[in-house]
């Protein structure tokens, strides 16, 4: 029933100290605007993680001599392994000249030497929720057991990295996440108890009158959400500059992070998360309210 | 109404009243007299709740203050109207204002509040002064505005602590006048004054406080 009034009490207490709640309300879009550069980076890794498995393989290398037999026994013995989508065989000819299309004006190289030096090879496309270090491992012993394979290649290092890297950029921006977050916090709290000292006197009178709990918290939570919310548009406007700078006038330049792709739908939920988080710094300055 | 029981309060283990008991019927007009720092405003607060007996039972309305649970507070206070000695006036308020947040801690609509706050301020003489700020209103003018405070909400208990404090006798012989109006209506009335004047020839019941103690009792 006292909502209205206590929007109305909420929204003159905004009104009159104005400036610091803009300097509190820009702090806010700061804060946030930092979670969503945060979100921005770790959602281009974990994309370009995602690309990984279509470009990963695993290369067998297979002894010298192997009838067509035999290399057939070897794939079909492969394409039984649930990890594998793909299996190609590449014969000594064709590898050669595959190096040979990949070497191209430095062909000289290969000058002089007579005999084909490279193997005959199988390279394996695993299923996408096979590649990763343990189920690649598993796969690379099982594979490594049968005979007449001289060699198994996946880049173990490469993976290792890829992982560390997923991995430290989520831990990162999970820290980054919660220190902005408790920034914003912060700054509401800071903000609402100030309001609530400034209007000590006329909370006692009003408790004295017979005003509960919720009648005395409400204007000061409203203006918590509201600089929350606020601070959150302020920061979905500041993305939406940064978008169109990093996508528009930098891309020009290096057109490389033309492949970064910008998550839009955090866009709306940046208000939302604004104004929880203030209701969350109204509820902590506001404590716990006692009576006598 | 309001029954005390050997009620002590202790400020830094100074006793500010002393086992005291007494008590006041439905619908009675009381006075308490002695000088400052007897301990009248002590009692008054124990009866709003702004202080807590140390010793003793008070029992208000049939509410045992003991047993009563803080979230409970807020309601009883609603039946109890207060002139408070220092008005504590919302002074970025005006007087319609000052009145009517009485009702909306009450959860009432704007639209009843209007018509109820205009009529109480009629009552008082204020009406002409509904938009004016407490600042620019008179000492009298200020004390109608806090007992239309404390009367809008209709409560079943009025206190005022020295509500003639700073008065001219005329007005003063006024908010006298107020009080008895309003006890008239029903309303259980407990007075706070050092003012010999307020409860001389009113025939209702005096209690004489000093140093915490309830000395003697008459009749006004």
């Amino acid at each position: 029933m006292y909502l209205l009034y206590s929007f109305r009490l909420a929204l003159q207490s905004l009104w009159r100290e104005k400036w610091i709640n803009l300097l509190s309300v820009l702090t806010i879009a700061a804060g946030l605007f930092m979670i969503t550069l945060t979100l921005f980076v770790v959602y281009n890794i974990d994309l370009a993680t995602k690309r990984l498995p279509a470009r990963f393989s695993v290369m067998l290398y297979l002894n010298d001599g192997l009838s067509e037999q035999e290399t057939g026994s070897i794939i079909a013995q492969l394409k039984k392994n649930n990890a594998v989508e793909q299996a190609r065989y590449i014969a000594k000819d064709k590898a050669l000249e595959e190096l040979k299309g990949v070497l191209k004006n430095a062909d000289y190289i290969l000058e002089g030497i007579d005999e084909n030096p490279l193997p005959a090879s199988i390279e394996i496309k695993l299923k996408k929720e096979s590649v990763n270090i343990a189920s690649v491992k598993k796969f690379a012993a099982e594979i490594k057991k049968i005979k007449s394979i001289a060699e198994v290649e996946y880049g173990e290092q490469f993976l290792n990295s890829i992982h560390s890297i997923k991995g430290m950029a989520k831990a990162g921006s999970l820290s980054l996440i919660i220190i902005m977050s408790a920034g914003v916090i912060f700054v509401c709290y800071s903000t609402i108890k100030i309001a609530f000292y400034r209007r000590k006197e006329e909370i006692e009178t009003f408790k004295l009158l017979g005003a509960t709990r919720g009648f005395i918290r409400a204007p000061f939570v409203i203006e918590g959400s509201v600089l929350g919310m606020f601070g959150g548009i302020a920061s979905m406007a500041a993305a939406l500059a940064f978008y169109h700078v990093l996508f528009y006038k930098v891309t020009a330049t290096i057109p490389i992070l033309k492949i970064l792709v910008f998550p839009f739908e955090t866009f709306p939920a940046l208000p939302i998360v604004g104004l929880l988080l203030g209701i969350g710094g109204a509820v902590i300055a506001l404590g716990r309210i006692r009576f006598s | 109404m309001i029954h005390f029981s050997n009620v002590t309060k202790f400020y830094e283990r100074q006793a500010a009243i002393k086992n005291i008991t007494f008590s006041v019927e439905k619908g009675e007009m009381i006075f308490m007299t002695g000088p400052s720092g007897a301990g009248k405003s002590t009692l008054l607060k124990i009866i709003y709740l702004s202080e807590k007996p140390d010793e003793g039972s008070v029992t208000i309305a049939e509410w045992d203050l003991s047993k009563l649970k803080e979230s409970s507070i807020p309601f009883l206070r609603r039946n109890i109207g207060v002139v408070f000695q220092d008005f504590r006036l919302l002074d970025n308020r005006n007087v319609f204002d000052n009145v009517a947040i009485a009702l909306r801690i009450r959860g009432m609509l704007d639209s009843e509040i209007q018509d109820w706050v205009m009529e109480i301020l009629k009552m008082v003489n204020l009406r002409h002064k509904a938009d004016s700020f407490p600042q620019a209103l008179s000492g009298g003018e200020q004390q109608r505005v806090v007992i239309a405070r404390a009367i809008v909400g209709e409560p079943t208990i009025l206190l005022a602590d020295e509500p003639t404090g700073n008065l001219d006798p005329d007005t003063a012989a006024g908010i006298t006048r107020l009080f008895k109006e309003i006890n008239a209506r029903g309303t259980t009335v407990v007075i706070a004054t050092h003012n010999r004047e307020l409860y001389r020839n009113t025939g209702r019941r005096v209690f004489r406080i000093d140093s915490g103690n309830i000395v003697g009792e008459e009749i006004g």
